[in-house]
């Protein structure tokens, strides 16, 4: 399982002012598929810090490659059952 | 209130462990051991500090410190990780701290006996690392894997996600060594034999060393179980529009007799509203999912691959559906690791706070499930009603028997508690809201935890309830190995050993 999506590549200063975030659900917006986050409003305590896109990139990329060594970690082989979601979830 | 110990008693301790370093006494080295990430009263911080920290690297450093302490009449404080969920490892009346950091050696790996030797302040991805490239593992898997250590899991009796499959932390230690209340050096094993796993000479000691929260003595040594490494691992989650049918489900699954089975999950509706508050993969999911299963599989790929297909078969049997590849392999691979995890929570508004977590960690036969759920979440949305810094994170049953996953379950309800609001009334709140849980869990003939070890108030003063006629047992037993009630004194009502009949504290 792997997604490249998300490698971040060369920081670049004229591509990192993010998109402007898109309404997903109830308190959750997108600014980038499969990235979500909380609804700003929810965040006033506490406020959202801004994010350049690499960062969003390099955090995302992250996770992802931390997901593949913990599996590797445990097995040397992952095997799944190769079908799609029956859930009806994009 | 805990008071500075006189400047001999750290002179003393610096003679015994001649290293720069090893004997500390500067707030820093002592506040940042005073708690574990578990809720903690931080208005009363100081209330909970040792008053030295020691890092030893041998046992008979160990035995030299305890003697000296018991001697005194200092209390003895054993830290390893400082990663449970019970406050184990929290000072109750200052003393010496023993952080065993620094045991952390890999003393022998006898591959033909199929046993490690270690420190153990060794973690347990740190030892895999090593035992990797000899095909083998050590397969004690908490949820805290790569931070916990392997000293902390005897103490705290540590369940393993990977327990129906290759057992819990107690049947993973083979023999170790413990340093006694009193200071001696003792080695503890099923009978003699430091590589044998059963035996029926004398008394069976390594269960009674084995999850006593640091009450008991100091292990300075583990002889731990080797299995191979797994050439493949499953996992498969499914989702469902009704909390029975997931229940049932989750049954059927840990009772299938797959050899491979590795852990089932249940997880309940608020549980699934939590994750579809903050979580990526669940967010998306359709509101008719309301409950979810995980099962997961390790072993040969000949073991497997065909089992994953009865899985599949299983997991729909009464009605669910598959939630697909990427959230069942990132899912579970997430597990081996939620301390990594940020935690905040949500006050009544919606509004995001940072928060702390408890998990409660009872552990409940399968049929009472559904009724402890309820009252459960009864209770915690009563007290965020009342008191509005806490947050209902939802409930989750895991597989709680080792190697046979059926029967109990490790049963876990999530709070969120925005720390800085606790002061005197809020923290009382919540200890109440606590025991009310744990009450619960009794009542339903339950224990109140399955693996953090009931060392915390609000579980401590149910303990000998729990324990019932065995209560006078634990006490001779405690009484009889730590005389002075030097060893982690205050916890899980073990004070009560030295009191006398008349109550006088004399006995």
């Amino acid at each position: 399982m792997t997604d490249d999506t998300y490698k971040q590549g060369t920081y670049r200063p004229s591509e990192q002012e993010p998109p402007k975030p898109k309404p997903i659900a109830d308190g959750v917006v997108s600014r980038f598929e499969h990235v979500l986050e909380v609804d700003p409003t929810l965040m006033r305590r506490f406020e959202q810090q801004y994010q350049p896109v690499w960062e969003t990139k390099r955090i995302v990329d992250s996770r992802w490659e931390h997901l593949r060594w913990m599996h590797d970690h445990f097995a040397d082989e992952v095997l799944v059952a190769g079908e799609e979601s029956e859930t009806g979830a994009e | 209130m805990v008071t500075a110990l006189e400047d001999s008693v750290v002179e003393e301790l610096g003679a015994t462990l001649e290293e720069d370093g090893a004997v500390l006494t500067n707030v820093t080295s002592r506040a940042m051991r005073a708690r574990v990430p578990a809720p903690f009263p931080v208005h009363r911080w100081f209330e909970y500090m040792p008053q030295v920290v020691v890092l030893p690297r041998t046992a008979e450093q160990v035995s030299e410190i305890v003697k000296f302490a018991n001697q005194h009449g200092i209390p003895v404080v054993p830290r390893a990780g400082g990663t449970g969920l019970a406050d184990g490892a929290v000072p109750l009346r200052g003393g010496i701290m023993v952080d065993i950091k620094r045991m952390d050696e890999i003393k022998e790996i006898d591959l033909v006996n199929r046993t490690v030797t270690v420190g153990p302040g060794i973690n347990m991805l740190k030892l895999n690392e090593q035992l990797r490239k000899h095909g083998v593992m050590y397969p004690d898997d908490p949820a805290s894997y790569p931070c916990s250590l392997v000293g902390g899991r005897i103490g705290t009796g540590g369940w393993s996600l990977l327990g129906a499959r290759y057992g819990h932390t107690r049947d993973l230690v083979v023999s170790m060594q413990v340093v006694l209340p009193t200071g001696e050096i003792v080695e503890i094993g099923d009978g003699g034999g430091r590589k044998l796993r059963k035996s029926s000479t004398g008394l069976n000691l390594k269960q009674l060393f084995t999850g006593h929260q640091g009450t008991l003595g100091i292990t300075t040594e583990a002889t731990l179980e080797l299995v191979p490494r797994a050439e493949c691992e499953f996992a498969a989650f499914f989702a469902f529009d009704d909390y029975m049918k997931a229940h049932l489900t989750t049954g059927t699954l840990a009772r299938s007799g797959l050899a491979t089975l590795a852990g089932v999950v249940l997880f309940d509706e608020r549980k699934l509203a939590y994750l579809r508050r903050d979580d990526e993969a669940y967010i998306p999911q359709p509101d008719w999912v309301v409950s979810a299963v995980a099962a997961t599989l390790y072993g040969t790929r000949a073991e497997v691959e065909p089992a994953s297909k009865r899985v599949m078969e299983l997991g729909r049997s009464a009605g669910g559906k598959y939630v697909g590849d990427e959230i069942s392999w990132g899912d579970w691979a997430s597990r081996h690791d939620r301390y990594a995890t940020p935690l905040h929570g949500r006050l009544p508004s919606g509004e995001v706070v940072p928060m702390c977590w408890h998990c409660e960690d009872a552990a409940l036969s399968y049929s009472e499930l559904p009724k402890v759920r309820e009252e459960w979440h009864a209770i915690v949305q009563r007290y965020i009603d009342e008191y509005g810094i806490f947050d209902d994170w939802g409930m989750f049953a895991y597989t709680n028997s080792a190697y046979k996953p059926w029967g109990d379950y490790l049963v876990e309800i999530d709070v969120g508690i925005w720390e800085e609001k606790l002061n005197d009334e809020t923290w009382a709140g919540w200890v109440n809201l606590k025991r009310e849980i744990a009450e619960v869990s009794l009542r339903h003939g339950g224990s109140i935890t399955a693996c953090h070890g009931a060392t915390r108030v609000g579980d401590a003063e149910l303990v000998p309830t729990e324990m019932g006629s065995a209560w006078e047992v634990v006490k001779r037993v405690k009484r009889a190995l730590d005389p002075n009630n030097v060893m982690n004194p205050g916890k899980q009502m073990l004070d009560e050993a030295y009191v006398s009949s008349d109550g006088d504290g004399s006995g």
